[in-house]
């Protein structure tokens, strides 16, 4: 085990990227930088002044509780939402000098939800996916072509390819969404919840397509989760958030333990090393002034108090 | 011969299958509303104080001696001399046929123009006339003609701008960190009621009972009267602004996807919507300058069309090309010989015969609203 190393190796914080952002290209595929990140209808901003960097062909994912800011973060790297302050850079590049086309023909976004027309076919929904590397008059190239059949097939919608979104699941609509932003064939995808609301079956459907696109390209993939023992074994790297501020960073080994689960989820709950990744098994909520039972350590669960406490 | 007969009933079954899919539904579609243009056209032709047969209409609706003068042609395009022609010819040509063609011109206006406001909105019940546009433009109509009335040749421009500055204020005031159909709706309530007791106030301005009338006559949207002076002022933005559509059907596709998908594709939201609405206000006002503010036809038609082909924005500009001309010349039909020898202005019509339509549709649907 490598516990100091993991900090490093794992998530590179911003004076890293600073000084390489040339030479790092290939392995700096998408950083934020002292990210302020706030909504124009709070006064508070909800990410307030956080670097994070994606590790190159690999997942990373954000774990938090509700309203942790991971969405927000997610949405501030995909330039969906103007940092107050910081930047994001796509390649070595400032997102915010890049040609929005530019930026959706190498960063991939899949929000939360998702609205369609309900007559939309799945094939058409993926084909928009080509928007980005399309001009204004251009008509469907091989190329496009290409990419959605790589697409579908790969988000193994190909036998509802012909159906309409509006008849389909929660978990094929889901499939046919995620077969879109692989269409845009980009080098960086960031997926917000992409399990959430899905049955078991399509929940390991999905997490299925990741392990594929991680382990068969060298796509670098972040993506938001809710569900922290997913996270844990499908992640490369795992940043937990809270409040909006990162708490912990590295190896899902690393950072799934007793100790940050009381931190930033606020619950007690024991942690058992699977060939999986680790395992999660909750036993209850933590309140404010609930007698601390994690750990022996007395230092370590003052600070878990602490926490909870701010 | 038996199987003679079974494959023209294969034939038949592969073609009736052929037009419950999308595009053959558009072609159904498209040939339908021709045929009923086509027919209507015939009718108003042919009907009216002065009364011919059909078979006379036809003759002179095709009467060579139109078909084959320059002359005529320049004077329906650019306004010169008309040649001299026999009185039905005359009759049919001068003052029938136009109206015809101003009734297809401004179906095709508000149809593309209603479809256009309802990707742009994402919102079922946007239409010219719900989002302000048509009370603005029919605002400063007025204006032009009861107080400025040496400027009537600007009207389609006139009509633009009044239409763009209702259109911004329901805008403005549904904003509120993004829109939604609701808020743009009630919104879009509000400016028109405004924009629409401007339009009772300026009546008493006007000198005299004429102005009065044909003000009035604006306002419930009328093609009577109408002749080729009205086609010329309207079918240059007409086309413009049906081309643009067209063209534009892929970005109000990605539109229909929600700004935050289309934002992620790499659209400039913002900037796609400023300009797909621009061209809406530009066909809504084109057809509000020689048509007046014909109710319901821009909310209805996109829903007629949106049933029949689906919610693909590039059949379903198509159809509306199609279907917009056809419902209005029927309309039209209806303002001016339903009741013969009165009219009544075909804006009444569309009210009367839409309104119940689209209250039919709200209740099948469960749901109204975001499309």
């Amino acid at each position: 085990m490598s516990q100091n190393n993991s900090n490093s190796d794992g998530i590179a914080t911003a004076n890293d990227t600073a000084a390489g952002s040339q030479s790092g290209r290939r392995d700096r595929p998408l950083v934020g930088d002292d990210l302020v990140l706030s909504y124009s209808s709070a006064d508070e901003p909800v990410v307030d002044g956080e670097s994070i960097s994606a590790e190159p062909g690999a997942v990373t994912a954000l774990v938090g509780p509700n309203g942790s800011g991971k969405s927000t973060l997610l949405k501030g790297l995909a330039n969906q939402l103007e940092p107050d302050a910081g930047s994001v850079l796509l390649d070595g590049q400032d997102i915010q000098t890049l040609e929005t086309k530019a930026v959706a023909r190498k960063l991939g976004l899949l929000s939360q939800e998702s609205t369609s027309p309900n007559s939309i076919s799945v094939e058409d929904l993926v084909y928009h996916g080509r928007y980005p590397h399309r001009g204004f008059f251009d008509n469907v190239t091989d190329e496009d072509e290409a990419a959605v059949e790589r697409a579908i097939d790969l988000a193994g919608c190909g036998h509802i390819r012909e159906r309409e979104v509006g008849s389909l699941s929660g978990g094929q609509k889901q499939l046919a969404w995620i077969a879109m932003v692989l269409a845009q064939d980009t080098d960086v995808l960031l997926l917000d919840e992409p399990t959430t609301f899905l049955d078991l079956h399509h929940q390991l459907e999905v997490m299925e397509i990741i392990e594929t696109l991680r382990d068969e390209s060298d796509i670098t993939i972040v993506v938001v989760l809710h569900d922290i023992e997913q996270a844990a074994r499908l992640a490369d790297r795992m940043v937990a958030l809270k409040d909006g501020e990162i708490q912990a960073r590295g190896r899902p080994d690393d950072v799934v333990t007793e100790q940050l689960l009381a931190d930033v989820f606020e619950i007690e709950a024991e942690v058992s090393a699977t060939p999986h990744g680790p395992r999660v098994n909750p036993i209850r909520a933590r309140h404010d002034g609930d007698e601390h039972t994690v750990g022996e350590d007395s230092a370590d669960s003052d600070r878990a108090e602490e926490v909870v406490a701010e | 011969m038996a199987s003679e007969t079974r494959g023209a009933t294969d034939a038949w079954s592969r073609a009736r299958s052929w037009l419950d899919t999308p595009d053959g539904s558009l072609l159904g579609l498209c040939v339908a509303s021709v045929a009923v243009a086509f027919g209507a056209g015939l009718l108003q032709v042919s009907f009216g104080a002065y009364s011919m047969t059909i078979v006379q209409a036809w003759q002179a609706v095709f009467d060579p001696k139109v078909w084959f003068s320059v002359q005529a042609w320049q004077s329906f395009f650019f306004g010169a001399e008309l040649p001299e022609l026999p009185k039905r010819t005359l009759i049919v040509w001068n003052i029938r046929m136009p109206r015809v063609i101003v009734a297809v011109l401004a179906g095709m206006c508000l149809a593309v123009s209603g479809a256009i406001f309802q990707a742009v909105t994402r919102n079922e019940l946007a239409s010219p006339f719900v989002l302000g546009v048509s009370s603005g433009a029919g605002l400063t109509v007025l204006l032009t003609l009861v107080l400025f009335s040496s400027l009537a040749p600007f009207l389609p421009l006139f009509a633009a701008i009044g239409g763009s500055i209702a259109f911004l204020l329901v805008y403005m005031i549904a904003w509120k960190g993004g829109t939604s159909p609701v808020r743009l709706v009630l919104a879009g309530v509000i400016v028109n009621m405004v924009f629409t007791s401007l339009q009772r106030g300026l009546f008493f301005f006007a000198d005299d009972l004429g102005v009065v009338q044909s003000a009035l006559a604006w306002i419930t949207g009328s093609l009577t009267g109408v002749g080729w002076e009205e086609f010329r002022i309207a079918v240059i933005p007409t086309a413009a602004a049906t081309v643009l559509a067209l063209v534009g059907a892929r970005q109000l596709n990605l539109l229909l996807l929600g700004e935050e998908t289309a934002s992620s594709l790499g659209m400039s939201v913002e900037r796609v919507r400023f300009m797909l609405s621009a061209v809406a206000i530009l066909a809504a006002s084109t057809a509000i300058s020689v048509a007046g503010i014909i109710g319901f036809f821009g909310l209805v038609v996109p829903h007629i069309v949106r049933l029949i082909v689906g919610s693909d924005y590039r059949r379903l500009i198509i159809g509306c090309v199609f279907v917009g001309p056809a419902l209005m010349v029927v309309a039209d039909v209806g303002a001016r010989l339903a009741l013969n020898p009165a009219q009544v202005p075909v804006g009444v019509v569309t009210g009367v015969v839409g309104g119940p339509y689209f209250l039919y549709l709200m209740r099948r649907q469960d749901q109204m609203g975001e499309i």
